[in-house]
């Protein structure tokens, strides 16, 4: 199993937030970049690395997925927005780029809904979290497990070597189990955000929207809502990307990298 | 030691299509266009007959229990199920386990059960099962703290049944400004309690705890040994003596004049029930965070020893299956029994799609030859016993 083997300049440190107790992975310098990850994070950063070359990217694991511990109190999107404003005041973070995706994109707005002062740019990358007027899209619970991983790329090769080669590993699949327990005790009972929409208003800072134009897992129909809401965000979605659109296309990650420089 | 001998039902719509085997399970997404009221109609006649009759030969009990978004059974909603034989069964318990209590709000179901108690003056027996993984996928419940709300339940459900109401409950799922449900149990302080599990310590360690009866379902012969002694033990521990009762042996029965007869016309409907109306998912049966992760990996890694075809001879060895003549049956219930420590046999006579003239069959064979002698066995010891 390699998937956490994550690029060997990111320095990890430990951090006890509030009882819990999480890793966060640190490389580069520059102004900081924080990163959110999606609700699994074992397909590993190699994308980040390039960003590390003009930015202190700072990439933390959410409690209850990777390597950070469970806390099964909490139960929400805003317990995690907590979560995060004690872990950047420990870490001296007053102001930063935000890069959230997918599950991270959803709590990287909430964030920044919130906390909009200290957001300098923010870009999200695929996020989840607002309802299509028609079936929820992208209800994470709907996929059956061993389908996620090909639905998460529109080609396999690039997450084929974070795959165990048994697709019986039991390790592998206790991992994620786990982490679908986590993602569970956020939102079995809404698998979108039923308070967000009302003050994403607030999202005033300079806003990047990024979407693989092959994303099966949460349409780029679904951009729509996000844009709807902050009329003023750049959009760009890329051909041959799948969700992961940043580990799929370096030309996203450049994007990022433009957009924050 | 006395005996106690149940009648289980699941009344499974048997009538699935063709090409059911298409469908990788016959839960949660197998689509209900294939369920036909008219067929279904029929089938509650038969059914609901069964369980009364199984009164009649001398059953002790019947014993019903919910599903949902399945062929598996046609009982969504078990208490109307007794309710319709309450008036039928003349001398055995109702034993409804059991509704699981995250699927109704608690006050609701202590009202419902309360009620069945006094309309069959005390005959009601209930469990409290957390519900299958697959009921999660089915009702609109978090699987991630289903046992945290499974035991805020039950604590509510016995503060009803126990404390003079009105009484407030304020808890992390439920608030009860006035606790007082009407009406109250006819037995003192609460019919009898189980909890139903497939052996998962989180589930014994709740028994323990409350000093209930702990029914094991789908659990190896090994491992109902193993469970029966922990519980006995954990219980003690609690400050509770654990009764043989207590503790109900899940028997898939079928008695006929010889063994080669009895497997002839059982296994069948044994295939049935194994293959088909327990069909189902890995994804189904584990939603996420319904169990702990060791407990996955554990279920996943036996899956995989007993994935293949359905084998007769492997699910006679693993589980508790008594099919067979009288003589045999008796043989296997009393040393079954005497191993894991229960005088409590909760028989599953009606089998799979097993058809009306042989649960008949079974039935009358079971009430005519296997309970009589295990009651004369029983007192027999009983006297030597006693001197």
């Amino acid at each position: 199993m390699t998937a956490t083997a994550f690029p060997p300049q990111f320095k990890r440190e430990t951090h006890t937030v509030n009882g819990v107790k999480t890793i966060v992975l640190t490389a580069g310098s520059g102004p900081p970049l924080v990163f959110l990850h999606g609700a699994g994070i074992w397909h590993g950063i190699n994308f980040a690395v390039p960003w590390t070359q003009k930015f202190r990217v700072i990439v933390p694991f959410h409690p209850g997925f990777g390597e950070a511990d469970d806390d099964p109190a909490m139960t929400e999107i805003h317990d995690y927005v907590m979560h995060y404003l004690d872990l950047f005041d420990a870490l001296g973070l007053d102001k930063f780029h935000l890069v959230g995706f997918s599950l991270g994109g959803w709590l990287a707005a909430n964030f920044a809904v919130e906390h909009g002062h200290r957001v300098a740019r923010l870009v999200l990358v695929g996020p989840a979290g607002l309802r299509g007027k028609e079936r929820p899209k992208g209800d994470f619970f709907l996929l059956p497990p061993e389908k996620i991983p090909s639905l998460l790329v529109s080609n396999f090769d690039v997450i084929k070597p974070f795959l165990p080669e048994d697709p019986k590993d039991l390790d592998f699949m206790g991992a994620r189990y786990r982490e679908g327990g986590t993602l569970a005790r956020l939102l079995w009972e809404h698998p979108y955000d039923t308070k967000l929409p009302r003050y994403m208003h607030r999202l005033t800072m300079p806003t990047l929207l990024v979407w693989g134009e092959d994303d099966k897992l949460l349409p780029v129909q679904n951009a729509e809502l996000w844009r709807q809401r902050i009329p003023k965000a750049e959009f760009q979605t890329f051909k041959g990307a799948g969700h992961l659109v940043l580990d799929e296309k370096r030309e996203a990650v450049d994007a990022v990298q433009r957009f924050l420089s | 030691m006395s005996v106690r001998f149940d009648f289980m039902h699941f009344m499974p719509y048997v009538h699935l299509p063709e090409n059911h085997k298409e469908y990788h399970s016959t839960w949660v997404d197998f689509p209900n266009k294939y369920y036909d009221a008219k067929k279904g109609y029929a089938l509650y006649q038969r059914y609901l007959a069964e369980l009364v009759m199984a009164d009649k030969v001398g059953f002790d009990a019947v014993v019903v229990n919910e599903h949902h978004n399945t062929a598996y059974s046609m009982m969504a909603a078990p208490n109307l199920i007794a309710a319709a034989i309450i008036p039928q069964i003349k001398n055995a318990k109702i034993c409804v386990w059991g509704t699981p209590p995250n699927l109704e709000y608690p006050n609701r179901l202590a009202e419902e059960y309360a009620m069945l108690d006094v309309m069959s003056q005390g005959r009601l027996e209930v469990a409290f099962p957390l519900g299958t993984g697959m009921e999660y996928w089915a009702n609109p419940i978090n699987p991630s703290n289903a046992r945290e709300r499974h035991r805020e339940s039950i604590d509510i459900i016995l503060q009803a049944w126990t404390q003079d109401g009105p009484t407030t409950y304020y808890g992390d799922f439920y608030t009860y400004r006035y606790l007082n449900p009407w009406p109250r149990p006819y037995q003192k302080p609460h019919p009898p309690c189980y909890i139903v599990g497939t052996g998962s310590q989180e589930t014994i360690d709740l028994a323990a705890k409350l000093g209930f009866g702990y029914s094991s379902v789908f659990v190896t012969k090994q491992r109902a040994q193993e469970l029966n002694q922990t519980l006995r033990r954990l219980a003690a521990e609690n400050g509770h003596h654990i009764q043989p009762e207590q503790l109900p042996l899940q028997v898939i029965t079928y008695v006929a004049e010889t063994q080669e007869k009895a497997e002839e016309e059982a296994i069948p409907h044994i295939r049935f029930f194994f293959e088909d109306a327990l069909r189902t998912t890995p994804t189904f049966l584990a939603p996420p965070g319904y169990l702990s992760v060791l407990e996955l990996k554990k279920r996943a890694a036996l899956a995989d020893k007993l994935h293949g075809a359905f084998s007769f001879e492997t699910v006679n060895e693993s589980f508790f299956v008594a099919v067979g003549t009288a003589d045999q049956v008796v043989e296997k219930l009393q040393e079954w029994g005497e191993r894991v420590g229960t005088n409590h046999f909760n028989l599953l006579a009606a089998i799979g799609n097993m058809p009306h003239w042989k649960v008949v069959k079974n039935l009358t064979n079971i009430g005519q030859d296997v309970i009589p002698r295990m009651r004369a066995r029983a007192s027999t010891e009983r006297r030597v016993a006693a001197e």
